[in-house]
């Protein structure tokens, strides 16, 4: 497969502070790689330094198989950037953000003007074109963030938690749009601190921590990195000490713990983990309002690796 | 691309409602408090003669200087006369008068000149104030006439002294207000001229405001454009020329609003008018480039920063009194050197007063090579493409 992006042993320092560490990655064309970390690892900052706008101490970035510099114009015109905060004019309406924004890439009138209608609907602002920013509410200003960046249909895109701060009906609209984007063959890069997302739409997940590299893989690959195998939740009201006791005593159980009415129980390996407990739990004749069982998540690795939350 | 980005960057402009309001709207409601507050200054001010008598003694029968230039100075025919006089031969006839208040005080010539007032006020200081300029230039003025008699022998005496005291009056006023000028000096027009400063400058927010909208450490939209495939000089270049073109026609509507709705009069230089006001607008940018690359803050403190020297500079030129632009001439000449709304101020004024255009010539240059540095510095800073910290 083709690289799109190779980032060789980068290292960014602010001071005291090394903000990204050693950072090796590549990204194959037609793949969406998704860096993953928690608040301040490192995510925006290497996104920076491969777009060529914070310096770097050590390191090389090639994009598109040749050096990023901040005069590599022929590069930048291939590349689509969503930022965290959102870019827009305050003083254009919905169109003319996206025209303007575009025109800095497509400078024939024709194709732009195609090239916004495509971006519009892509984001689903049909019937917001004339709209100034501050008549959209957070979800819609969001989209139209993404549609100023992807307007020009670049190659590869670069989307940095375009999601913060967004209700779930644009989320699901933005993540349906990422993935129309992937299938019109882009190479995407999506940072997110948002586990379910990146198991959503991503091939390959970096995961980051404090500048480093802590993991990476496909989602499969990475939870095979986590101890558990299964997850078992139940919501039990007024459950004894000696029950609870008694289930961390089962075969394969990794961990019991009961927090209000949840009872939470990892289970290391095996089979019929499920049936065993319903079993148990009705011969005590305890009653439960639900059950369920789930694999473990990126979350669950992350804590697995590093000891703490991912949204800590 | 240059163009399509000079088009927007036009209408991003055009729609700031905050940059409009301070660039286009705020001097002109600026122009109209001056017209509100200065129009009837000068009417109000127009010198009104001066009601005083003297008493026709011997002294003053011989004593030509004063006799000629009170004459002068209480000429009918000249509508710039400082005294209406009454002729009277009694202090008694002094004394009924100014009871009655029909004048402010009356002269008697002994050995000395002396004044007799009723109360203190600004007619009776004028009033002494000549009298002591007499007795002050009394000698000079007897030298210069007994040497025009002796070179012109036929002429008649009184009109040698009318002619010698008008020329010592006026080069003595002159020498009081260092006044060389070719029109009449109107203090209000000067109030005009740092509106106008201040309209130049006040072009610095527009171009503060789009260069920081190119800028990746200043602003999101920054680190958008900043990625784009347009140059960096190119955006900047738009952003400057379209701020540049805002502030042209800001400024073309207060001229026009000044001078077709208030009727101010700036003189028949029309063409160096505009080609001063050019250049000031040039200087503004520059200071507003200059702030935006140089200061690490956000917009809203770029812009205090901006007004701020703005209306420091209109002040210390004179807008809000125009003694104040004189003090500093006088005590520290440097700060009106480098200040560009004096600069501005300075060269409508020489324009308005002087014949030359050499002191109009040197302002250009000055705030050329002020503009030139700020933006030399600026582009000097701005040649770095990426930052260590964002």
């Amino acid at each position: 497969m083709k690289k799109i992006v190779e980032v060789k042993e980068l290292t960014k320092e602010y001071k005291n502070l090394k903000a990204v560490n050693n950072l090796s990655f590549e990204v194959e064309k037609g793949e969406i790689l998704g860096l993953l970390g928690p608040n301040g690892s490192g995510k925006s900052t290497t996104i920076n330094c491969i777009l060529a706008l914070l310096n770097y101490q050590k390191g090389l970035i090639k994009i598109f198989d040749k050096p990023m510099t901040p005069e590599a114009y022929d590069i930048k015109r291939k590349i689509g950037v969503i930022f965290q905060d959102v870019a827009v004019f305050d003083e254009l309406n919905v169109y003319d953000n996206i025209d303007y924004f575009c025109g800095l890439y497509v400078s024939d009138k024709q194709t732009r003007k195609k090239y916004v209608n495509d971006a519009i609907k892509l984001v689903g602002l049909e019937d917001f074109e004339k709209f100034l920013p501050k008549q959209l509410s957070g979800g819609l200003l969001r989209r139209l963030n993404i549609a100023c960046g992807i307007a020009h249909k670049p190659e590869l895109i670069i989307l940095d938690e375009p999601t913060v701060a967004v209700d779930p009906q644009s989320r699901n609209n933005i993540l349906s749009g990422i993935k129309k984007l992937r299938d019109t063959g882009a190479t995407i890069i999506y940072t997110t601190h948002y586990m379910e997302e990146v198991e959503i739409l991503c091939d390959r997940i970096i995961i980051l921590d404090k500048g480093s590299v802590i993991a990476q893989g496909t989602i499969d690959e990475l939870k095979r990195l986590a101890k558990i195998e299964e997850k078992v939740t139940v919501e039990v009201t007024d459950l004894e000490e000696k029950y609870v006791h008694k289930i961390s005593t089962f075969k394969n159980v990794e961990s019991v713990s009961y927090t209000g009415t949840l009872l939470l129980i990892t289970y290391k390996k095996g089979k019929n983990n499920l049936l065993e407990l319903m079993d148990y739990l009705k011969s005590e004749g305890i009653k439960y309002n639900k059950i369920f069982s789930e694999r473990p998540s990126l979350n669950d690795v992350f804590l697995e690796l590093t000891g703490k939350e991912l949204r800590d | 691309m240059f163009t399509h980005n000079l088009k927007y960057s036009l209408k991003i402009l055009f729609k700031n409602k905050t940059l409009i309001f301070w660039t286009f709207a705020f001097p002109i409601i600026l122009g109209v408090f001056f017209y509100l507050a200065f129009s009837n200054i000068e009417k109000t001010e127009t010198f009104s003669s001066i009601p005083i008598a003297v008493i026709e003694n011997d002294t003053w029968n011989n004593s030509l200087t004063y006799k000629e230039t009170i004459k002068v100075l209480s000429d009918k025919n000249n509508e710039d006369r400082i005294f209406k006089t009454t002729y009277i031969k009694t202090e008694k006839e002094g004394q009924k008068l100014l009871n009655e208040d029909n004048i402010v005080g009356y002269l008697i010539i002994d050995d000395t000149p002396k004044i007799i007032i009723k109360k203190n006020g600004t007619s009776e200081t004028i009033f002494k104030q000549v009298i002591d300029e007499i007795q002050e230039k009394e000698k000079t003025i007897e030298n210069l006439v007994q040497i025009e008699i002796s070179k012109n022998k036929e002429e008649n005496i009184e009109m040698i002294y009318n002619q010698v005291i008008t020329k010592v009056m006026n080069l003595s006023i002159e020498e009081n207000i260092k006044d060389v000028s070719s029109s009449k000096l109107s203090y209000v027009v000067i109030e005009y001229y740092t509106l106008i400063a201040m309209s130049c400058l006040y072009s610095g927010t527009l171009a503060m405001c789009m260069v920081n909208k190119c800028l990746a450490n200043m602003s999101s939209n920054g680190k958008r454009v900043s990625v784009s495939s347009i140059s960096k000089g190119k955006l900047i270049l738009g952003s400057l020329i379209s701020s540049y073109i805002a502030a042209i026609i800001g400024l073309a509507l207060l001229l026009i609003f000044t001078t077709l709705i208030l009727k101010v009069d700036f003189g028949s230089h029309f063409a160096l008018i505009i080609l001063l006001s050019l250049v000031g607008t040039l200087s503004g940018l520059s200071l507003g480039t200059f702030t935006s690359v140089i200061c690490k803050s956000n917009e809203n403190t770029k812009i205090g920063i901006i007004i701020a020297i703005t209306m420091l500079g209109c002040f210390l030129s004179g807008m809000m009194g125009i003694t104040m632009k004189y003090i500093i001439d006088k005590n520290v000449p440097i700060i009106n050197k480098i200040n560009p709304a004096s600069m501005i101020t300075d060269g409508f004024y020489s324009l308005y007063y002087y014949e030359g255009l050499e002191r109009y010539i040197f302002n250009i240059i000055s705030l050329l090579i002020f503009s030139f540095i700020l933006l030399f510095i600026s582009y000097l800073n701005l040649r770095r493409q990426s930052y260590d910290s964002i």
